[in-house]
């Protein structure tokens, strides 16, 4: 399914997950994890007043298995052909490392590589590798293997948009890697957390299997792969961190349906489970037979949005009047009221509350039904006296009742709606081909801003195929995201996203409504799933868009 | 009797050849095509064109068609453009689920429909008779989703016996196994129910007005005897044609319950192949369950000839 | 004889045997004649009559408008307004499930009826012609029944948007038109050769004439009979076409619609109510047409009664 990637997610099954799946992974993964061993946040788990869910400081167990419910499968292991959604960055990060990390404050720190160090200018960064790390076939990782990982990266269709920044790459010696950039790129580290970090041995870059076999450095190797049955992976016993993995083998499972994969975790099928729908996490929340941890306090990074895109390059949505009446018609406090089930809160901003990228008031049009009609009035005329819309999104169900939700309130103000529930691989045609007026989509989640820039910038607004699917063409937009992408002080690059923000709240390419909720939730023989330590001590991002790293569960006897 | 067996094969390969001309055809006329799935939308014209010339998929249809029905023939179905698997793979993974689903189910189905059918035919329209067609007419009238989701919350949750999804392989145990279709098994049984009652009522129905079962009884032979070793055979006919088109969709038509349960099946994979425009793997799943929906009745067809000398072909 | 491989063509295998036994009609069987049809079809008609009515005049019933979403009274169960209780966005169960069973009326019957014609014209065509029209018609309903239908309608929908009410209709006929062809065929092979059949021929009675004075009603007990299992199971594939959003396009009601919404989004446990009512209106209304079904044949036609 095109998003093959989130495909088999019963929603991405029917249709849904949308350009999350599909490319947008290289997009990365969502903010750090709430752990709330830093304090600030408040935890959103279930926990009780000694223990948190998925956080355990007690000696781990060494041995045993796990078996882990995933919402959807992955169509192979080559980072630079297969799509990583959640479930493939999951995936990889049992066979594989990337070369950085995201540490549970949202700061990159080295993983595989044991340090990335820029040039003054910031258009040449290298990247040290660590010495004595081992592929699963024995092979040795150094820097001409990260050399033709990056070179597959280049010349593939799938991923060469993302790496465009990086101009060329040389070695020196055996561990030493440099990165040269066109222009300064800030960002560096943080794509590579992102699915252009993993590295791949030369084994399996090489062979026609390479797909379906991954070869890596990462804690456990595989041990089988059946599409849409499971997946396992077994403990690497030359793995370069000592003392990891705790567990023997772990088992994921791909459940497309989200209410079997719960019943699977109520049932003992599954120890844990990945979930991204409201119902099934409010479900759980409070059931203290099961530990949570969910995505929903993060302040760093970008989460995944749930918003509507609207194609700003066709009438009648090329009148910014229409577009703010679709707007001040939009109730994003009751669309997450109906179907938040307690768990999501509105949200009309790219960034979520609490980041610090976030306009302190971005102007974004709040809910007013009689503005929306006096607009609307106003815009008719121009339009030939009615102002009608196609509102499409996946097949899913949670999609299908949110778009009938806002074909009834766009209808109340004076629009004719119309609805389309399509098929995956036609949705996302449409959206990169820009046949589309309206549709309802989720995206945008990246441990830095700047991974968005093909998916906001007006460079990429152009036909035949546009990535950037509003096709907002805002100059003042592009210049705020140069700024963020090639300026080291953080305050330019916080004044820089801020004007982004405002921007879109502007234009309004994208009706907002929330953060898209992530959940891992298990039952208390699971420990540990959401509290990895990184290489030099910190704690790592432990959950966030769905995606954590298997290698530090461990289980109870 | 050759003849017959030979006229109906010839007709089987005209029909499966159908298929298959008609399955390649409505894939590839579905708007879209493999590189949203594959390049997702990262791609370029270019990129595009570079990737369908590299499937093979820019040359004529007919071209296609051919490549592709002649790779069967030696045995080559061909892989997944997205998982790189072969499409054999696919179907051996496949096809032993919907097999070990459709025997289960109905067995399951015979065991409840032919006592009962036994049972409610000594006494047309009598009591047990009419609540029995009723109640395995409304079996037939709920759907089938709500019947597995119903049984998931309320057994595989509940009750831990049951896994609530996921196939376990013969190989891994037949306990296991078991238990993994058990519930799936059920929801799909229900439907079939009704149906198999109903003809093997009717049918016993007018077997028992004949003069050899009379003849049975006047011979003193008990009830029992007689509905089992009189009664039965000649009134299963329309119970095993039944049962044959039955089988035969199943093969696609359990995809809601191999959703639900997380069963890999031909229906499951056939609708995210669809979804994703596998072609190969699409086509390949629509001739292995054409295939076995004709050789399923085509055996029921032969098996009547063989119970049944009076039946003439013409 | 009846060709064997169809449902109807094993039981009129059953009972063409019978016929071939002589002349003499063999003993009918013990089924009570009552003069009527007796309470049990009156009542099952009187609700079905009352379901098909409030179908045909939703529009000019004192209905809330089925698509209009009321907030403040979301997922809440019967009430003196809402009689059947809301949904999930706030819409009234009652007014969408009388909308949403024009649909499976529509779908079912009226699909049914289109194949029972079709099939039905073909089907006595090639019974009573043999042959190569009927070989050929044959392979032609062999292919239909064969092909995944999945796989057909999966594509057919993806082509063929917007997804109205019409369209899916003669999907279902044409997905339909086999099952009966094989049916009606069946019947009439069986009929085909009897004696009565044979002497309007001799007689020099047309082809059209037999069809239709001689064979058409001998073949209806038995059609009717699984256009009704057919119009039970049309009712039952729009649900679960639904299951796979493939249904009429939303915000169109229709049962199976509904029965989707209800039990997904968790929401079979949080508003059980949106799945059990029209799965009990699906019941009852199936329930009702089988028991009418079964009370016709039975009076009207004593052999094909036992069906």
């Amino acid at each position: 399914m095109a998003d093959s990637a989130d495909r088999y997610d019963r929603r991405a099954f029917l249709g849904r997950g949308a350009a999350t799946a599909a490319g947008l992974a290289l997009a990365g993964t969502g903010a750090p994890a709430l752990l709330s061993a830093c304090g600030a946040s408040s935890p959103s788990t279930a926990s009780s007043s000694t223990s948190t869910a998925g956080v355990s400081t007690a000696r781990p167990r060494l041995g045993g298995s796990v078996i882990i419910g995933m919402s959807s499968d992955i169509d192979g292991f080559l980072p630079a052909q297969s799509h990583f959604d959640n479930t493939g960055l999951t995936y990889a990060n049992a066979v594989f490392d990337t070369l950085t990390s995201v540490a549970a404050d949202g700061s990159i720190r080295p993983h595989l590589a044991a340090s990335v160090v820029p040039n003054t200018d910031m258009t040449s960064w290298t990247v040290t590798l660590r010495p004595n790390v081992e592929f699963h076939d024995g092979s040795p990782l150094t820097a001409d293997v990260v050399l033709q990982n990056f070179h597959a990266l280049k010349t593939s269709a799938l991923t060469a948009q993302a790496v465009t920044p990086i101009s060329s790459v040389t070695t020196s010696g055996d561990l030493s890697i440099t990165f040269n950039c066109v222009e300064p790129l800030v960002a560096f580290p943080a794509y590579l957390t992102t699915q252009v970090g993993y590295v791949i041995a030369l084994s399996q870059l090489d062979s026609k299997s390479g797909s379906q076999n991954p070869v890596g450095t990462g804690p456990f190797k595989i041990v089988s792969w059946e599409p849409n049955d499971h997946f396992t992976v077994a403990r690497n016993p030359n793995y370069w961190r000592k003392g990891l993995p705790y567990l023997d083998t772990v088992t994921f499972k791909p459940i497309v349906s989200d209410q079997s994969r719960e019943s699977s975790l109520r049932s003992g099928t599954i120890d844990l489970m990945v979930s991204h729908d409201p119902g099934i996490i409010a479900d759980l929340q409070h059931d203290s037979a099961f530990q949570q941890v969910t995505d929903l306090h993060q302040t760093h990074g970008l989460p995944d949005m749930d918003f509507i895109c609207l194609n700003v390059s066709v009438p009648p949505l090329n009148d910014l009047t229409v577009r703010q009446a679709l707007a001040y018609a939009t109730d994003p406090a009751e669309i997450v009221r109906l179907f938040g089930r307690g768990v999501l809160t509105p949200n009309t901003s790219l960034f979520p509350p609490g980041s610090i990228y976030r306009a302190a008031d971005n102007g974004y049009p709040v809910y007013n039904p009689t503005k929306a009609k006096q607009l609307v009035a106003q815009a008719a005329p121009r339009h030939g006296g009615n102002l009608t819309v196609q509102l499409i999104d996946v097949t899913d169900p949670r999609q299908a009742e949110i778009i009938q939700a806002l074909q009834s309130m766009w209808q109340a103000v004076g629009f004719k709606v119309s609805l389309g529930q399509v098929q995956q691989v036609q949705y996302i045609d449409q959206l990169v081909g820009g046949q589309f007026q309206a549709a309802a989509d989720e995206q945008f989640g990246a441990p830095d801003p700047d991974l968005n820039y093909v998916w906001l910038s007006p460079t990429t607004a152009n036909p035949p195929i546009a990535l950037n699917f509003a096709r907002n063409k805002d100059p003042r937009i592009e210049t705020a995201l140069q700024q963020g992408r090639t300026h080291a002080d953080q305050s330019a690059r916080v004044e820089a996203y801020q004007a982004v923000d405002r921007l879109l709240a502007e234009d309004l390419p994208y009706l907002w409504f929330s953060r898209a909720p992530w959940s891992i939730t298990g039952n208390t023989t699971v420990q540990n799933f959401a509290n990895p330590i990184l290489p030099d001590g910190t704690q790592g991002q432990g959950f966030g868009g769905g995606v954590f790293t298997p290698g530090q569960i461990w289980m109870k006897a | 009797m050759t003849r017959y067996i030979g006229a109906r094969v010839v007709q089987l390969i005209v029909i499966i050849f159908f298929i298959s001309v008609v399955a390649f055809l409505l894939v590839h006329l579905l708007p879209g095509d493999p590189t949203v799935s594959i390049l997702g939308p990262n791609d370029t014209v270019q990129a595009r064109a570079e990737l369908l010339r590299q499937l093979g998929l820019n040359k004529p249809l007919p071209v296609q068609y051919w490549t592709w029905i002649s790779n069967v023939f030696h045995g080559n179905l061909g892989i997944s453009f997205l998982t790189h698997q072969t499409v054999s793979n696919a179907i051996g993974v496949a096809f032993p689920i919907d097999l070990e689903l459709i025997i289960v189910s109905q067995l399951m189905a015979f065991l409840v429909s032919v006592p009962l059918a036994l049972a409610a035919a000594l006494r047309p329209n009598a009591i047990l008779d009419r609540v029995a067609t009723t109640s395995t007419y409304g079996m037939l009238a709920i759907p089938t989703f709500v019947v597995a989701v119903v049984l998931v919350l309320v057994v595989a949750v509940k009750i831990h016996l049951f896994p609530a999804t996921g196939y376990n392989p013969i190989a891994q145990g037949i306990g296991p196994n078991l238990r993994s279709v058990l519930l799936p098994s059920i929801s799909l049984a229900l439907g079939s129910v009704a149906i198999y009652y109903r003809l093997l009522r009717a049918d016993l129905i007018a077997t028992l007005q004949e003069d050899f079962i009379t003849m049975a009884r006047a011979k003193g032979l008990s009830t029992r005897y007689i509905m089992l070793r009189h009664a039965l055979r000649p009134s299963s006919f329309a119970l095993l044609a039944g049962a044959g088109l039955s089988i035969g969709s199943l093969f696609t038509g359990a995809f809601v319950v191999e959703l639900l349960f997380q069963l890999p099946g031909i229906g499951f994979q056939l609708i995210a192949a669809i979804n994703s425009r596998d072609y190969l793997v699409v086509q390949g799943m629509a001739l292995v369950a054409a295939i076995a929906y004709v050789v399923i009745n085509f055996g029921v067809d032969v098996l009547f000839t063989f119970l049944d000398p009076r039946v003439r072909r013409g | 004889m009846a060709e064997i491989g169809t449902v109807a063509g094993a039981v009129e295998h059953a009972r063409g045997f019978e016929s071939l036994q002589g002349l003499a009609e063999p003993a009918p069987v013990v089924v009570e004649h009552r003069s009527g049809l007796g309470a049990v079809f009156w009542i099952c008609f009187a609700w079905v009559a009352l379901m098909m009515l409030l179908a045909i005049f939703a529009s000019l019933l004192p209905l809330t408008n089925p698509d209009y979403q009321n907030y403040a009274v979301v997922n809440t169960g019967p009430s003196l307004h809402h009689l059947l209780g809301t949904d999930d966005l706030g819409r009234d169960l009652l007014s969408r499930i009388i909308f949403g069973s024009r649909v499976s009326f529509v779908i079912g019957f009226a699909s049914v009826g289109i194949a029972l014609l079709c099939g039905g014209a073909l089907g006595l065509l090639a019974g009573y012609r043999g042959g190569w029209t009927d070989n050929i018609l044959n392979a032609g309903s062999l292919v239909i029944l064969a092909f995944p239908a999945l796989l057909a309608i999966l594509v057919i929908e993806a082509f063929w948007l917007p997804r109205t009410l019409l369209k899916l209709t003669i999907i279902f006929a044409v997905a339909g038109t086999p099952s009966l062809f094989r049916v009606i065929r069946a019947t009439t092979l069986s009929f085909a050769n009897r004696e009565f059949v044979v002497a309007a021929r001799t007689m020099g009675a047309t082809t059209w004439r037999i069809l239709f004075r001689e064979l058409l009603p001998n073949v209806v007990p038995a059609a009717v009979s699984f256009a009704l299992i057919g119009v039970a199971v049309a009712i039952i594939l729009e649900g679960s076409l639904a299951f796979l959003g493939l249904s009429v396009s939303l915000p169109t009601a229709s049962l199976g619609n509904i029965i989707n919404e209800g039990v997904t989004n968790n929401l079979l446990q949080v508003n059980p109510i949106i799945a059990l009512w029209p799965s009990i209106y699906i019941f009852l209304l199936l329930v009702a047409l089988n028991l009418m079904a079964d009370r016709l044949r039975s009076r009207f036609d004593v052999r094909a009664g036992n069906l």
